[in-house]
C-alpha cells in the first residue's frame, strides 16, 4: 500500500512495470553449465566419480521421473484450486494397476490401466472435495490410507495369499531407446578427465537405454506448460484455481474444470506409479511409492507451481535419491563441498538483500556442511538414505520466501457463493 | 410511437424469496443510448432486480423486453447472448492473471486467447477511451483501472446494454469523474447504461433518467434536472431526512485520546503512518481526510492495537500503547472497521454470534468464563430494534443482510458498550441515505454523552458535517488541519492530494 499506487490512479500513469517472471534460455544454460563444472570439481577434489557417472545420472533420471509426475499431478490439481495430498494414494493405485495390467495385457495397455487407476483415485478425491466440499487435506489423507488397503485386497484376490504384498515378475516392459553412438562415450567417461569425462557420463546417462515412458514423462512437462498457459482449456482450469467466483460470473462451470484438474492430477500420479512398478523395477511391491507423492508435491512447491521449476525440483530430489544407490556414503560426502559452497553463497546473497533470517540459517547450514565434510570420510548410511528428505526440507525452508500459489488454492468453493 | 423500441422494458416484475418479497410489480423503461439510474435504499431490491435482468434469478411474475422482444433468461449466458453485460460491485478479476486472461476467460471462442484477442482488447480500449493495457497483471492495477477492465470484459462479449452495480462505491472522486467520462463515451457509441446507486448527487450529475425503487417496487421515474437531491432522497426513503451537520458543539477540554508520535512501518521499513500526533477531547469528533491508501487505515488499526506501532497512545489518561486489542477494547475503545467483510463480522455466523464478537468477555455476552447465550440473544434483539437492522430474525447469517444492515449491526454492537472513544472507519460506506442518517444520529448522540470519535471517511460531506476538527493525512503524515465550519469540500480535496503541504485555510 504505497502512496504512489493510489495517486497514480488520478495521474493515469501506466501501472505496468516489466516483470521477468521466467528465466531466459541463456540463464538456464548458464546454470546447467555451472552445475556441471561444480560437479566436475567435486568429482576431482573428493575423488568421487559417481557424482557424474552415467550410472548415477541414469538412476537420477529414473528417480526424478516419478517425482516429476507426482509434482505434475500436484500442479494440475492445485492450479484448479484443489490441494491433492492424496497423490501418494493415487500413485499406489498406479503401481498396482500398472503391474497388473502389464502382466495381463502387456506393457502399453498396462501403462494405460495404471494411469486409469490413478485417474479413478483423482475422481474420488474430486467427488469428495468438489461435489461434497470435504476438506481437501482430510480427503487426501483418506485417499492415502484407503489406497494401500484397496491394492492389498486386490493383490490377495488376484495373486493369492502368497502375492498379497508383491506381484509376480513383470517380464514384458516398454522398450528402451538409445541415441546411436552414445554408448561409445563410455571410454571417454572412464578416463576421469576434468569436465570432459563428466559431460560424457551425463550424456550417456541421459541418452543411453532410456525407456519410452521416461521420454513420455519428460515431454509431459512442456506439454503441461503449453496446455495450461497457451490454451483456452488451460486458462479455464487456472481461472478456477485463482478466482472461482470470477470464473463463475463469466459462465464457467467451475465444478467441471476442478474435476478436470483433479482427474488429470490423479492420472499423472498414476503414471508415476506405473513407472515405479514397470520401468524402475519390474514388479509391484507393497510400499513401493515410499512417500514419493509427498516429495513430488514438495518439488511442485519448490518450482513455484510451474512446470519448469517443478522439473528442476524433481531432478534435484531424484539426484539425491539416486546417489544413495551409487556408493552413497562417498558421493554424498563429496557433494557436501558443493552444498556448503552453495549455501554460503546464498547466505552472502541474502545478507546483501537484508534477508537476515534466511542469510543466517543458510550460513549455519553451510558451515555445518563443511564441518561434516572434514570430520568424517563417509556419511553414515542412515543419513545417506535421509538425504533426499533433508534436501526437501532445507530447500523448501529456504525457497518458501517468494512463492506464489494459486490464489484460491485449497479454499472450498460453493456454487453461487 | 415512431422512435426505436426501448432498450430494456420491465413489466410487472415480481420476485419472492422465502419470507420476503424482494420485488413487486416493478415497471421500468430504459431508452436506448441513455444512462438510466436506478436509486433506492440498501435492501430496496435494486440488486435483485438487476440479477433478474441479468438472468441470475428468474422472476416469479412479469415480463422482460429487450429492444422490443420478450425474453426469458435461465442463466447469465442467455442475458449475455441478448447483449446484456453486468459490471459487478465486487470486481470479478483474478489478480494473478493478465488483463487479457481475465477478459477472454469464458469467451475464448470469440478471438482466441492470443494475439488476436489482445488486438481486440486494445481496439475496444481505444474506441471507448478506457486506457487498458492487455498485458498488465491485474494485481498491478488500481481500483479505477480494474473497473475499466470489468467494463471492457463486458464490451468484449458484445454487450449493448451495461448494468453497473454501485460502480462508484469503491472510487475516489477523481476516479468517479473518469468513470462518468467513460460512461458518456459509451452512450455516444449507442450503448445503453443501467446504473445502480444511492449517491444522489452523482446520479443527478450523470443520468438521463432516474427510476426510484422503494421497498421492492418502482415509486417514481424522474428527470435529473427536475428534482433536487433532497427530493430524490425523500422519494427513496419515503420521509424527510436529516443532514450530517453536527449542530452545536459539545467539545469539552478534557482529552480522552492522546496520540503522540505514532509511527507504523511497512514490511520494507518505510513509515506508512509517520509521527502522527493529535488529541481527541470528550465530546469531540476528529475527522481524518485523505485519499485512500495514505495511512488512515493503518492509523486506525494501530490505535485499536491490530498493528505494531511506535509512539504513545493514552486513553482517558492511561497509556495503552503496549496493550493488545482485547485489553484496549475492554478499556473503552470501540471500532467500526473499514472492511466489514474482512473484519468486524463473521459472515457465516448468525447475527447474535456476531453481536458477541469483540465483546465476548463483557456482559451481556459473558458470565464469568462462559458465554451467556441468552443475554447475547436478548441484546441482539434490542440492537436489531433500536438500530433498525432489517432482518427476518437474529438467527440468520450475517451474509444474508444487505451492506447497510450489516453496518447498522456493527454500529449497534460497538455503541452498546459505551466506548470512551469510537474509531469509525468509513462508518457509512455502502450504506443508503436512510441508514446513513441513523448512523450519524447515533454518533451524534454518543458524542453529546461525552464520547470521542476518530472519524475516517472518504465522504467529504460527511467529514465536514460531522467533525469538530479535521486533519488531512497524506503519505502517512498529518499534513494539515482544517476547520469544518469554514472549509469546503474542494479545498479539502486539494489538500488531500498533497498539493499545498501547508495549512489549508482555517
Amino acid at each position: 500500500m504505497s502512496t504512489d499506487t493510489t495517486l497514480s490512479a488520478a495521474a493515469a500513469q501506466p501501472a505496468a512495470k516489466p516483470r521477468s517472471r521466467r528465466m531466459s534460455t541463456s540463464t538456464i544454460l548458464l546454470i546447467v553449465a555451472g552445475a556441471l563444472v561444480g560437479l566436475s570439481l567435486v568429482h576431482q577434489l573428493a575423488n568421487a566419480p559417481d557424482v557424474t557417472s552415467s550410472g548415477a545420472i541414469q538412476a537420477a533420471l529414473q528417480a526424478a521421473v516419478p517425482l516429476g509426475l507426482a509434482g505434475l499431478g500436484g500442479l494440475w490439481a492445485e492450479r484448479a484450486g484443489v490441494v491433492n495430498i492424496g497423490l501418494e494414494g493415487q500413485m499406489i493405485l498406479g503401481t498396482w494397476f500398472g503391474a497388473w495390467g502389464s502382466l495381463e495385457f502387456g506393457p502399453w495397455i498396462g501403462l494405460l490401466i495404471g494411469i486409469l487407476g490413478g485417474a479413478v483415485g483423482g475422481l474420488v478425491h474430486a467427488v469428495a472435495t468438489v461435489t461434497f466440499g470435504v476438506d481437501h487435506i482430510i480427503s487426501g489423507v483418506a485417499m492415502t490410507i484407503l489406497a494401500p488397503g484397496v491394492v492389498r485386497y486386490l493383490s490377495y484376490i488376484t495373486w493369492g495369499s502368497a502375492g498379497a504384498t508383491q506381484s509376480p515378475q513383470v517380464v514384458d516392459q516398454v522398450p528402451r531407446l538409445s541415441v546411436p553412438g552414445v554408448n561409445s562415450l563410455k571410454g571417454l567417461e572412464e578416463h576421469q578427465w576434468f569436465l570432459i569425462s563428466d559431460i560424457a557420463g551425463v550424456l550417456r546417462g541421459l541418452l543411453h537405454e532410456v525407456s519410452l515412458v521416461t521420454i513420455l514423462a519428460v515431454l509431459l512437462i512442456p506439454l503441461t506448460a503449453w496446455v495450461l498457459w497457451k490454451t483456452a482449456f488451460g486458462l479455464r482450469v487456472r481461472s478456477v484455481g485463482e478466482d472461482p467466483q470470477a470464473a463463475e460470473s463469466l459462465g464457467l462451470n467451475v465444478y467441471r474444470y476442478k474435476y478436470y484438474g483433479v482427474v488429470i492430477s490423479g492420472a499423472m500420479a498414476g503414471l508415476g506409479g506405473v513407472y515405479l512398478s514397470t520401468v524402475t523395477s519390474a514388479i509391484y511391491r507393497e510400499g513401493q511409492t515410499g512417500g514419493r507423492g509427498y516429495i513430488g508435491l514438495a518439488a511442485m512447491i519448490f518450482g513455484n507451481w510451474r512446470p519448469g521449476g517443478l522439473a528442476v525440483g524433481a531432478s534435484l530430489f531424484g539426484y539425491t535419491d539416486a546417489l544413495q544407490l551409487r556408493r552413497g556414503s562417498e558421493s554424498v560426502h563429496a557433494l557436501l563441498i558443493l552444498v556448503g559452497a552453495l549455501l554460503l553463497a546464498l547466505a552472502v546473497w541474502e545478507f546483501i538483500r537484508r534477508n537476515r533470517v534466511v542469510a543466517i540459517s543458510s550460513a549455519v547450514l553451510g558451515v555445518l556442511s563443511y564441518v561434516l565434510f572434514f570430520s568424517v570420510d563417509k556419511i553414515p548410511t542412515a543419513l545417506v538414505q535421509a538425504a533426499p528428505y533433508i534436501t526437501v526440507l532445507v530447500v523448501l525452508a529456504l525457497a518458501a520466501q517468494r512463492l506464489r500459489p494459486p490464489a484460491a488454492d485449497g479454499k472450498p468453493y460453493r456454487r453461487g457463493g | 410511437m415512431t422512435a426505436d423500441p426501448p432498450a430494456v422494458e420491465l413489466k410487472g416484475i415480481t420476485k419472492r424469496f422465502p419470507g420476503v418479497v424482494a420485488n413487486s410489480d416493478v415497471n421500468l423503461t430504459v431508452r436506448k443510448g441513455t444512462i438510466h439510474a436506478i436509486v433506492g435504499e440498501n435492501g430496496a431490491g435494486k440488486s435483485t432486480l438487476m440479477k433478474i435482468l441479468y438472468g441470475m434469478q428468474p422472476p416469479d411474475e412479469g415480463e422482460i423486453l429487450i429492444e422490443g422482444n420478450p425474453v426469458k433468461f435461465s442463466s447469465p449466458q442467455g442475458a449475455i447472448g441478448a447483449g446484456i453485460g453486468m459490471v459487478h460491485q465486487h470486481f470479478m478479476l483474478a489478480d494473478n492473471f493478465t488483463v487479457t486472461e481475465n477478459v477472454v476467460l469464458g469467451a475464448e471462442k470469440l478471438h482466441g486467447i492470443g494475439t488476436q484477442a489482445k488486438a481486440k482488447i486494445t481496439e475496444i480500449s481505444q474506441r471507448y477511451g478506457l486506457g487498458v493495457e492487455p498485458d498488465t497483471l491485474v494485481e498491478d492495477l488500481g481500483v479505477g483501472d480494474r473497473q475499466r477492465v470489468e467494463i471492457l470484459k463486458v464490451l468484449y462479449r458484445g454487450a449493448r446494454i451495461l448494468i453497473l452495480d454501485e460502480p462508484t462505491a469503491v472510487l475516489v472522486p477523481q476516479e468517479v469523474d473518469e468513470l462518468f467520462g467513460n460512461l458518456r463515451e459509451l452512450i455516444r457509441e449507442g450503448l445503453t447504461v443501467l446504473f445502480i446507486s444511492h449517491k444522489l448527487d452523482e446520479v443527478r450529475g450523470v443520468a438521463d433518467d432516474i427510476t426510484v425503487i422503494r421497498r421492492g417496487t418502482t415509486v417514481a421515474s424522474v428527470k435529473p434536472d427536475q428534482v433536487t437531491a433532497r427530493q430524490l432522497a425523500t422519494l427513496m426513503v419515503g420521509s424527510e431526512l436529516p443532514s450530517p451537520e453536527a449542530r452545536e458543539s459539545t467539545v469539552t477540554d478534557v482529552p480522552v485520546l492522546v496520540v503522540r508520535g505514532l509511527t507504523v512501518r511497512g514490511p520494507d521499513g518505510r513509515p506508512i503512518v509517520d509521527d502522527a500526533t493529535f488529541t481527541i477531547h470528550k465530546g469531540e469528533v476528529v475527522g481524518i481526510a485523505g485519499v485512500e491508501g495514505n495511512g488512515q487505515a493503518e492509523l486506525a488499526e494501530a490505535i485499536i492495537g491490530m498493528r505494531d506501532s511506535a509512539g504513545t497512545v493514552e486513553l482517558d489518561g492511561v497509556a495503552i500503547a503496549g496493550w493488545d486489542t482485547r485489553r484496549r477494547r475492554e478499556a473503552g475503545l470501540g471500532y467500526i472497521p473499514e472492511d466489514r467483510h474482512r473484519q468486524g463480522l463473521l459472515l457465516d455466523a448468525p447475527l447474535w454470534e456476531n453481536r458477541i464478537l469483540g465483546h465476548q468477555t463483557e456482559p451481556p455476552n459473558a458470565k464469568g468464563f462462559l458465554i451467556n447465550v441468552g443475554g447475547a440473544r436478548r441484546d441482539t434483539t434490542r440492537i436489531v430494534a433500536e438500530y433498525d437492522v432489517r432482518t427476518p430474525s437474529i438467527d440468520v447469517a450475517a451474509v444474508a443482510l444487505s451492506g447497510g444492515n450489516q453496518q447498522k449491526l456493527i454500529v449497534g454492537r460497538e455503541m452498546s458498550h459505551q466506548p470512551k472513544v469510537l474509531i469509525a472507519a468509513h462508518p457509512t460506506r455502502g450504506v443508503d441515505v436512510g441508514a446513513q442518517a441513523a448512523i450519524w444520529d447515533h454518533i451524534r448522540n454518543a458524542r453529546i454523552a461525552g464520547m470521542g470519535v476518530l472519524l475516517i471517511s472518504a465522504d467529504l460531506d460527511e467529514l465536514i458535517g460531522l467533525s469538530d476538527a479535521l486533519k488531512v493525512i497524506y503519505g502517512g503524515r498529518l499534513v494539515a488541519d482544517a476547520d469544518p465550519s469554514t472549509v469546503t469540500p474542494e479545498q479539502l480535496g486539494v489538500a488531500m492530494t498533497g498539493a499545498t503541504g501547508e495549512e489549508t485555510p482555517s
